[in-house]
């Protein structure tokens, strides 16, 4: 099962557009700032929502702070939206092999009744 | 275009009335959905039992919302985290073949923002372009 902080972090449309934008390259919290326009403390206050979910590293490189997105939760959601689809997908499976069964024995009792 | 549900579809090689008689009969249904007690009564509650998982105690909570007899039908399906609506719906196309499709929607709470999101077209695309490549970036990287 998936982590509700994944959950609770993702809920926030401004901290999507962020992984988002995350998922093309890695961003200093000042360019996420200037991209999305919002205060300085917002930002942090949502990267660390994101940090806290495992959904964003943070590495300083000199003076700055950057920040990379961590796949795995992601990744792990997609499978989980995935995988109910899979789901239907095998259970129409089993669906086509009943109703052939029932197609079956209907014609095999329509020759049988002369 | 936003994806807010699950939609699965088949063309079976079968009478839409077998295929109705799959999605309604109670040992047919056991037979490729899950165990279950159901009864096509709308307004009737109805569970259908699986293997538990972390968070699922492996018995969806399901009641028959409305029956359009031989056509369509609609539950209510609560599982685990899952809160949502499955419609099933039954075409016939002539020289034997159905179209039966699934679709499940309504995800609701907070799980469902995510899942909306998650299935929305352009979140999707994320998933299959710019993250994988992402993925990949940092695979190269040690």
């Amino acid at each position: 099962m998936i982590d509700d902080r994944i959950f609770r972090a993702l809920a926030d449309p401004s901290r999507r557009a962020m992984v988002e934008r995350l998922a093309r390259k890695p961003h200093t919290s000042t360019e996420l700032g200037a991209s999305f326009a919002l205060s300085a403390p917002a930002v942090s206050q949502h990267l660390g929502v994101l940090r806290d979910a495992g959904l964003v590293e943070v590495e300083t490189v000199g003076r700055y702070r950057v920040y990379t997105l961590a796949p795995g939760p992601l990744l792990e959601l997609g499978a989980w939206a995935d995988a109910l689809e899979a789901q239907w997908s095998a259970r129409l499976d089993a669906l086509e092999t009943v109703v052939g069964r029932l197609q079956a024995k209907e014609k095999r009792s329509r020759r049988g009744t002369p | 275009m936003a994806r807010r549900d699950v939609t699965v579809s088949r063309v079976l090689r079968a009478d839409a009335r077998l295929v109705w008689r799959a999605l309604t009969e109670r040992e047919l249904l056991a037979e490729w959905l899950m165990p279950n007690d159901f009864v096509l009564e709308p307004g009737r509650p109805f569970t259908l039992r699986t293997d538990p998982a972390p968070g699922f105690d492996g018995v969806v909570r399901a009641e028959v919302l409305e029956v359009d007899p031989g056509r369509r039908m609609l539950w209510s399906w609560k599982g685990g985290p899952v809160d949502t609506v499955v419609e099933f719906r039954v075409e016939p196309l002539g020289d034997e073949l159905t179209r039966v499709t699934v679709v499940q929607r309504g995800f609701r709470g907070l799980r469902a923002v995510v899942v909306s999101a998650v299935l929305q077209l352009g979140w999707w695309n994320l998933m299959r372009g710019p993250l994988p490549r992402c993925v990949a970036r940092l695979a190269q990287a040690p």
